[in-house]
C-alpha cells in the first residue's frame, strides 16, 4: 500500500491542543484539526490526545468512530467524494462512483488506488443538488460527471489542481463604472465560476479597466450556472448563465472599453483570434445572456416571493456595508431600542412563524418556553446541520446571507434572554463555514456583537461549531450532544432542550431559514407576512428543487402554492420531455407525492395528510425512467446508514426494511415482503426514540400507498421504470449503425462489434454501467 | 393514594422539591419532582420490564422495552427515562403496550445470534442439561454428573446402553469432526453412580399427600413414577407382569442391556415411594373406573396396546392411540393422563421416559390445582447452522482431538481417564446465562417470536476470550450501553466505547485494546448488569441444587 500509517510529532499535537483547547467538550474540534493534518486520525495521535487532556480514549474512539467525517486509516493524496445525494442518485451516482472504482482500479473492499494517489468515499450530499451528479475531488466539484468523462475528469483535475478561488473570498473589487457580479455558491464554484473569476481579474488587469468585481451569493438558478451578471449605469442588467473561463474575454470586451490603446489592440487581437478558433455565435458566450425580461427566467422567478433569500443574487455575502444599506440590522436596532423581549415574542408568535427544520412547532412558543425558564446561561443555536441529501437551502442561506442570520440570531437571543450563541454547521459546507467565519468577525468588529450592542444592556457573542458528517445531529438534542462533545445520539424529551439544552441550561436551536425569515418579519410588520400563506402555514418558505425537472434551483414561494405549480410553473415541468410522476418532497423524513396528488398544497398540515412532510425543503422531481421502490430503498439506505443505533426500532427497524428492499430491488422478494414492510414501518414509526426513526418509515409508506402496483412489478421480476439493474438488461436494437462507440468505452468488454455491423452486448459480461447508452449517438442501446 | 417512599425522594440541588400527582394504572401517587415514571411505578409495586435500565446509572432510552402509554397523549413513553409530570395518567399494560414491548424484544431477537439451550440438550427428549454433565464430567466430577443426569433421566444406566442418542446427531461437534459420546459418558456417570454404596437420588419434596396411580411400569410409566415420587406424590405402579421393566425387560437383548443393569435402575425407583403392584391388567383384573375413584390421578403408561382396550371408557381415541393433550398429556377424561405407546408407537425408549416425566410434571400441575396444559413456555433463541469458520470460536474451549473411542470396545464404555478426555471436546454451546438472562426471560413472557423480523443474513459467531474471567460475545450484545455507562462511571482508563453507530454498532475497547485491559475494575458490575450472555463470567458457576 502506497499509505503507511504516518509518523506523529507530539509537537503537533501539542499546538493543535494549545488553539483548539484541551476540555472534554472540544473533542470534535480537536479531532478536525488533527485530520487536517494528517488527512486522517492517527492512532498516535489520538494516543497523544488522550495523555495529554482530560479526554478518555473510550470517548475518542466512540466519537471518532460515530461521525463519519472522521477517517482512520490513511488516505490516498487526494480524497474523491461521490455525492451520493437524492438528485445525484436518480442521476447516475452509484454507476460514477463505480465507474471511479475501474478507472483508478480500486479493488472491492478498497478505498484507495494501487498508487496511493485518490481515496474514493462517498458523501452523503454535496448540496449541489441542480448539477448532478457531482463528485467533489478535495476542494474541487465537478457537476454533470457521467461514467465516460472520469477519466476526463481526474486528468483535468491533475492538470489544474486545487482551484484555491473556489474557497478563498477573492479580491475586493476597486471603484469605476458598473458592477459584474459572479455567483460564487458553492453551485456556482462547482459550475465552474471560480476559474470564471480568476479569469474576470486576468482580463480587467490587462485591459485596465476600473469596475466593482463583486462576488455574490446564490441567484437561485443552480441550473444555469455559472452565473455572471453586469450591471452597467443607465441600462438594463444583463446576466450571463454558464459562463466559461474561455468565455470571459469576449463578455468583457463586449461591455468595457479598454483603457489604454496598446491593451485595445491586444484585446482586439485575443478576440480576433479567438473569432477564428471560434465562433461565439454558436458556440460562445452569446447563447447564454439571459434577462429578467426572458420568458424562462420570468417564469422562474414570476412565482417566488424572496423574504429569507431577501436581495438574492446582488449582494455581497460578507460585505457588511451593503447590508446595512439594505436596512441590515434595522429589526435588530428597533428591537434593543424599543421592544421588551416580550413585545418581540408576541410579534414572532402573531406572524405564525413555524420552524422551517422540518417539524413546524411555532417558532414564538418555542420562544417563550425558552424565555420562561428564566436561565441566566440561555443559550441560543442556529441548527445548519442539514443533512437532507437533496436539500442545500441551509447551505445557500448560510453562504448567501450570514448578516441576516446573524441578526435573526441576535434577535431570538435578546427575546429569549440569551447571551451565547452558536452556528452548528456540517462540515461539509465549508464555505459556509468561511463566510460565517468572516461575517462573525465583522459583526463584532462593528459592534453588532460583544457587549453592549446599539448602546442597549444587551450583550452577545456567537461561536462556529462544525459538524462531522451525522445526519442525526440535525435532531436538536443530539446537535445539543454533538457540541457538547459527546456521540450524536437524541435522547428523550421532555425536558426540551428549550428547558435543559446544552450543558443542562435553556436552549433555544432554530433552523437557518427560521432565522433568516425573523429580521423580515420585524422590519415588514407581522401582517405583511401573515398576509402570505395558509391559515396554519405563514409566510413563505425556500425549497432547493431539483432532480428531472428543467429549471432546478434554489426557490422561496408562499406557502399555499402546490405541488404542481412549482413543478410546472417555476421549474419548466419535466426535463428532457419525460413524464412528470412524483415530487419527493421531505427528503428521508418525507415522501413522495404522485403528480395525480400534485395539487397538494405546500403547507405543514395538507403535507403531512399525504403521507409526506415539509422537511427541511427538498424537493425532487421523479419521471416515469424513476423507480419508486428504487427512490423507497435509496431512502432507507441513508436513514439506515444515519441512524444512531441508539434505540432498537430504528437500529434494527431501517435495517430489516432495508433488507426487505433490497431483496424487492434484486428480484428476489417475496409474496408477503409488501405485508411485512407495512408491519415493520409501523413498528419503527410509532416505537422509535427520535425524530429521525419516527419518520424513516414514510418514503416506504408513501411509494407502497401510491405505487404498491411497481413493488408488486418486481415480485414478478419486472421494473418498470427499467432501473433496477438484477431485473434489466441492455441490448442493441436495428438502429446501430456499427461505429463500435460503445465497444470502445464499455469497461467490461462486453460488446462484440464488427464495423459496420449491428454490434452485440454479452449479457454474461455486461455490468449494466450504462455507459453504452451514453455514447451511443443514435439511441441504438436499449433497456429491456 | 400513596405517597412515594422517603428513600426514594433523591434530592437533587437545593429547594423545596415539588411534589407532582399521577396515576399509575389506576392508582394515584404523589412523588417528588424529576421522578421517573419507572421509578414512580416501582413505588406502587408495578413491575415494568426493562433491559438498558439499571438503579442508580444514568438512562440511555435504547432498549424501549419499557414502554407505557401515556393516555392524555395517546403516546407510547420509555419508563426508565420519562420524567412524571402532573396529572399523567400511565397504563402499563394494554395491548398497545404489550405489542409494542413484544415489537421490540422481536426486534432484538432477530439480531441476536445466540442459542440459549444446547442443541443435544434441546435434541433429548429428557430435556438433560448434557453439557453441563460434560463439564462435570471434565473436571473429573463424576458424583456431581450424575446429580445432573438424575434430574431429567430416570433410568441412566439403562439409556446408557439402549439410547440411540438423538443429543449426538444434533451435537454441534459434528459440523466439524464428530459428535461427543454424550452417551457413553452418561452411561459412565451412571455406572459409578450404582457402584456407589448408595446411589444417589435427589431430594424430593415434602409428601403432598396425593395419590396417584401409574398403569403400565414399561419406560413411560417408570420415569413418571420416579419423578411423580420426587415431586411429593405417593405412586403405586400396575403391571400384567410379575416384574417391572416393560418392553425394556422384553424386547431388547440381554448382551445389550444385562437384567443387572435395569434392575439396578429400577431399584432406584420402586421403594422409594413407590409401590410395585405386579400382575395386575387393566380390562383383567384392574379396573379404569374403580382406579379414578381411589386415587387422584391416574397415568395410563401400557406401552402399545390394542385399543378396543378402551371400548366403553368415555377415553377419546386417535388413529395411533389414546388421544391426549400437549404439554399436558390430559386424555378426554379429567384426572386421567395418558404418555408412551399408547398415544403413539415409539421404538426409542428414551422418548417414553422423557414423555413418562413431562407427564408427571404435567400431573402435578394437576395436583397443585393448576392447569395441567398450562406449561409455561420456555423461550429458546435459535441462531441455524454454524458457519465453518465459526468453528475456531468453539474450539477456543474445547480439546482439537478428535473422538475418544474406548479402549475396550465401544460396548465396555469409557474408563474415568477416557471420559475426561472426551468430555474435554465438548464446544459449551449453551448458554452462559442461562437462568439469569433477562432478554430470554421477557421474550418468553411476551410471547416472542423470534423468525417474526429475522433476515436472511446474521452476524458471525464470536466469542472473545481475551479477558481472564470474562468471554464477551457480541453476537448476543443488544447495544444497552450499561457495560459503557458503568466503565465510565467507575472511572476505567480504557473502559469500552460503542464503535461505528447505527445496525453494525459495537461495544468494544477503545483503540482496539484487549478486553482485559479495558475491564479492570469493573468487569463484576458489567457482567452482572449485562442483560444477555453478551458478558458473562468464564467460569459458569453452577449453582449445585
Amino acid at each position: 500500500m502506497a499509505n503507511p500509517e504516518q509518523t506523529v510529532d507530539p509537537k503537533d499535537i501539542d499546538r493543535i491542543i494549545q488553539s483548539v483547547g484541551r476540555e472534554a467538550g472540544r473533542i470534535i474540534p480537536l479531532l478536525h484539526a488533527i485530520q487536517k493534518k494528517y488527512n486522517y486520525l492517527p492512532e498516535d495521535a489520538l494516543r497523544l490526545l488522550c495523555d495529554r487532556t482530560d479526554i478518555r480514549p473510550a470517548d475518542v474512539t466512540g466519537i471518532a468512530s460515530f461521525y463519519t467525517g472522521f477517517r482512520l486509516t490513511p488516505a490516498g493524496e487526494h480524497i474523491i467524494q461521490v455525492c451520493t445525494g437524492t438528485a445525484c442518485h436518480v442521476k447516475g451516482a452509484e454507476r460514477v462512483y463505480d465507474a471511479l472504482c475501474r478507472e483508478l482500479r480500486i479493488g472491492s473492499g478498497k478505498d484507495t488506488d494501487p498508487e496511493g494517489r485518490f481515496t474514493l468515499q462517498n458523501v452523503a450530499c454535496l448540496g449541489c443538488c441542480t448539477i448532478a451528479p457531482v463528485v467533489q475531488i478535495d476542494t474541487v466539484t465537478y457537476g454533470h460527471v457521467t461514467t465516460d468523462g472520469v477519466g476526463r475528469m481526474l486528468e483535468d483535475f491533475l492538470r489544474r489542481g486545487t482551484d484555491k478561488k473556489a474557497l478563498t473570498d477573492g479580491r475586493r473589487a476597486k471603484n469605476g463604472t458598473g458592477e459584474i457580479r459572479l455567483g460564487l455558491g458553492s453551485c456556482c464554484i462547482a459550475g465552474g465560476s471560480g476559474l470564471v473569476w480568476e479569469e474576470l481579474e486576468r482580463n480587467l488587469e490587462r485591459a485596465g479597466i476600473q469596475t466593482t468585481v463583486k462576488r455574490v451569493g446564490c441567484v437561485g438558478m443552480c441550473h444555469r450556472t455559472p452565473l455572471l451578471e453586469i450591471d452597467l449605469p443607465d441600462r438594463d442588467p444583463i446576466l450571463y448563465e454558464k459562463v466559461r473561463p474561455e468565455d470571459v474575454p469576449s463578455i468583457v470586451g463586449r461591455h468595457f472599453r479598454p483603457k489604454s490603446i496598446l491593451s485595445r489592440i491586444k484585446n482586439t487581437a485575443v478576440r480576433t483570434l479567438e473569432n477564428l478558433l471560434e465562433d461565439p455565435s454558436i458556440n460562445g458566450f452569446s447563447r447564454h445572456p439571459l434577462h429578467a425580461r426572458d420568458p424562462q427566467v420570468g417564469a422562474f422567478l414570476g412565482r417566488q416571493i424572496h423574504i429569507a433569500t431577501e436581495h438574492y443574487g446582488q449582494i455581497d455575502p460578507i460585505d457588511l456595508d451593503e447590508y446595512r444599506r439594505r436596512d441590515g440590522f434595522k429589526a435588530l436596532e428597533d428591537c434593543l431600542k424599543g421592544k421588551t423581549p416580550d413585545e418581540v415574542i408576541d410579534r414572532i408568535k402573531a406572524s405564525g412563524l413555524r420552524g422551517r427544520g422540518g417539524a413546524g412547532f411555532p417558532t414564538g412558543e418555542k420562544w417563550r418556553i425558552t424565555r420562561a425558564s428564566g436561565d441566566p446561561e440561555t443559550s441560543v443555536i442556529c441548527n445548519g446541520d442539514e443533512g437532507d441529501p437533496g436539500a442545500f437551502m441551509d447551505r445557500m442561506i448560510l453562504e448567501s446571507y450570514p448578516f441576516r442570520v446573524i441578526e435573526g440570531m441576535a434577535v431570538a437571543a435578546y427575546a429569549v434572554g440569551a447571551g451565547r450563541g452558536y452556528f452548528y454547521i456540517r462540515a461539509e459546507y465549508p464555505l459556509a463555514v468561511r463566510r460565517v467565519r468572516a461575517a462573525l468577525n465583522k459583526c463584532r468588529e462593528a459592534g453588532f456583537l460583544g457587549t453592549r450592542i446599539f448602546g442597549s444592556a444587551f450583550s452577545l457573542d456567537l461561536d462556529i461549531m462544525e459538524g462531522a458528517g451525522a445526519f442525526v445531529c440535525g435532531e436538536e438534542t443530539a446537535l445539543i450532544a454533538s457540541m457538547e462533545g459527546k456521540r450524536g445520539n437524541p435522547v428523550f424529551r421532555p425536558p426540551y432542550p428549550a428547558q435543559k439544552g446544552l450543558w443542562g441550561h435553556a436552549t433555544l436551536v432554530n433552523n437557518c431559514e427560521t432565522l433568516a425569515t425573523v429580521p423580515w418579519i420585524l422590519r415588514h410588520g407581522v401582517e405583511s407576512y401573515t398576509r402570505l400563506g395558509t391559515e396554519k402555514s405563514k409566510g413563505t418558505k425556500v425549497f432547493s428543487l431539483a432532480g428531472k425537472v428543467a429549471r432546478g434551483g434554489l426557490i422561496e414561494v408562499p406557502m399555499g402554492i402546490t405541488i404542481r405549480e412549482i413543478v410546472e410553473d417555476i421549474g419548466g415541468g419535466i426535463e428532457g420531455g419525460g413524464s412528470f410522476k412524483a415530487v419527493q418532497i421531505g427528503g428521508p423524513s418525507g415522501g413522495c407525492v404522485p403528480a395525480d396528488r400534485a395539487g397538494t398544497r405546500v403547507d405543514y398540515e395538507d403535507l403531512t395528510r399525504v403521507g409526506a412532510m415539509m422537511g427541511s425543503g427538498g424537493l425532487l422531481v421523479l419521471d416515469d425512467s424513476d423507480c419508486m421502490v428504487d427512490i423507497a430503498r435509496y431512502f432507507l439506505t441513508f436513514t439506515c446508514r444515519q441512524s444512531c443505533g441508539k434505540c432498537t426500532f430504528c437500529r434494527i427497524g431501517t435495517r430489516r426494511m432495508l433488507s426487505i428492499l433490497d431483496a424487492v430491488c434484486e428480484g428476489r422478494g417475496r409474496a408477503d415482503d409488501l405485508n411485512k414492510l407495512e408491519e415493520i414501518a409501523a413498528a419503527t414509526k410509532r416505537g422509535s426514540l427520535c425524530g429521525l426513526g419516527k419518520t424513516a418509515p414514510n418514503p416506504v409508506l408513501t411509494t407502497l400507498a401510491y405505487f404498491r402496483d411497481e413493488y408488486e412489478a418486481h415480485l414478478n421480476g419486472v421494473c418498470p421504470a427499467k432501473k433496477c439493474k438484477a431485473l434489466i438488461t441492455y441490448g442493441i436494437n436495428e438502429r446501430c449503425i456499427g461505429c463500435t462507440i460503445c465497444a470502445q468505452n464499455c469497461p467490461s468488454g462486453a460488446i462484440q462489434a464488427t464495423p459496420y455491423k449491428k454490434h452485440q452486448i454479452d449479457g454474461e459480461a455486461c455490468i449494466k454501467c450504462g455507459t453504452c447508452l451514453q455514447v451511443c449517438p443514435e439511441n441504438a442501446v436499449e433497456v429491456r | 393514594m400513596r405517597d412515594l417512599p422517603s428513600g426514594l425522594s433523591r434530592k437533587r440541588g437545593g429547594g423545596p422539591v415539588k411534589k407532582i400527582r399521577l396515576s399509575i394504572d389506576g392508582r394515584d401517587i404523589t412523588v417528588p419532582e424529576r421522578t421517573t415514571v419507572l421509578e414512580a411505578a416501582a413505588a406502587l409495586d408495578i413491575a415494568i420490564p426493562t433491559l438498558c435500565h439499571r438503579d442508580g446509572i444514568e438512562p440511555f432510552t435504547s432498549c424501549m422495552v419499557c414502554v407505557v402509554l401515556e393516555t392524555r397523549t395517546g403516546k407510547l413513553i420509555p419508563a426508565c427515562t420519562a420524567p412524571t409530570a402532573e396529572g399523567m395518567r400511565i397504563e402499563t399494560d394494554t395491548p398497545a403496550v404489550r405489542k409494542a414491548r413484544r415489537d421490540s424484544l422481536d426486534f432484538l431477537l432477530s439480531e441476536h445470534v445466540g442459542e440459549c439451550e444446547a442443541p443435544c440438550t434441546r435434541a433429548c427428549p429428557t430435556g438433560m442439561n448434557i453439557p453441563r454433565m460434560i463439564r462435570e464430567i471434565r473436571s473429573g466430577r463424576f458424583d456431581l454428573a450424575v446429580k445432573t443426569v438424575k434430574r431429567h433421566i430416570a433410568l441412566p444406566a439403562v439409556l446408557g446402553r439402549i439410547c440411540p442418542a438423538p443429543c449426538e446427531k444434533a451435537c454441534r461437534r459434528r459440523e466439524h469432526d464428530q459428535p461427543v459420546s454424550i452417551c457413553l459418558l452418561k452411561r459412565l456417570s451412571a455406572d459409578q453412580d450404582l457402584q456407589a454404596e448408595s446411589p444417589f437420588r435427589p431430594e424430593g419434596d415434602p409428601p403432598g399427600g396425593k395419590t396417584v396411580a401409574v398403569v403400565g411400569a414399561g419406560p413411560a410409566g417408570l420415569a413418571a413414577a420416579y419423578f411423580l415420587s420426587l415431586l411429593g406424590h405417593l405412586c403405586t405402579i400396575f403391571d400384567k407382569n410379575s416384574r417391572a421393566g416393560g418392553t425394556l425387560r422384553t424386547a431388547v437383548p440381554k448382551d445389550i442391556l444385562p437384567e443387572s443393569v435395569l434392575d439396578a435402575d429400577i431399584g432406584g425407583i420402586i421403594g422409594h415411594g413407590v409401590t410395585f403392584m405386579p400382575g395386575r391388567e387393566l380390562g383383567r383384573n384392574l379396573d379404569l373406573e374403580g382406579l379414578c375413584k381411589s386415587v387422584d390421578a391416574v397415568l395410563l403408561t401400557p406401552g402399545t396396546v390394542s385399543p378396543s382396550l378402551f371400548d366403553g371408557s368415555d377415553l377419546e381415541m386417535s388413529l395411533k392411540g389414546i388421544k391426549i393433550t400437549r404439554p399436558g398429556y390430559t386424555t378426554s377424561r379429567p384426572g386421567v393422563f395418558a404418555a408412551g405407546g399408547v398415544v403413539a408407537e415409539s421404538k426409542m425408549a428414551v422418548r417414553a421416559v422423557g414423555q413418562g416425566r413431562e407427564a408427571a410434571l404435567s400431573i402435578h400441575r394437576f395436583l397443585e390445582g393448576h392447569n395441567p396444559d398450562d406449561n409455561q413456555d420456555v423461550f429458546h433463541s435459535l441462531f441455524g447452522r454454524l458457519q465453518p469458520e465459526e468453528i475456531k470460536e468453539y474450539l477456543q474451549e474445547a480439546e482439537a482431538d478428535g473422538r475418544v473411542e474406548p479402549a475396550g470396545e465401544r460396548e465396555g464404555g469409557f474408563t474415568r481417564e477416557e471420559a475426561v478426555r472426551e468430555a474435554g471436546r465438548c464446544f459449551g454451546c449453551d448458554c452462559r446465562k442461562l437462568t439469569d438472562c433477562r432478554l430470554r426471560r421477557f421474550a418468553a413472557e411476551y410471547g416472542t417470536d423470534q423468525k417474526r423480523y429475522r433476515a436472511g443474513e446474521r452476524r458471525p459467531i464470536e466469542k472473545i476470550q481475551q479477558h481472564a474471567d470474562v468471554v464477551y460475545e457480541p453476537g448476543k450484545c443488544i447495544k444497552c450501553g450499561l457495560c459503557v455507562r458503568i466503565t465510565k462511571n467507575s472511572a476505567e482508563t480504557l473502559g469500552l466505547t460503542f464503535v461505528g453507530r447505527g445496525f453494525d454498532v459495537r461495544v468494544e475497547a477503545p483503540f482496539g485494546e484487549p478486553l482485559d485491559r479495558a475491564l479492570v475494575k469493573a468487569a463484576a458490575e458489567c457482567v452482572e448488569a449485562c442483560p444477555t450472555a453478551a458478558l458473562s463470567w468464564k467460569d459458569r458457576k453452577e449453582k449445585t441444587p
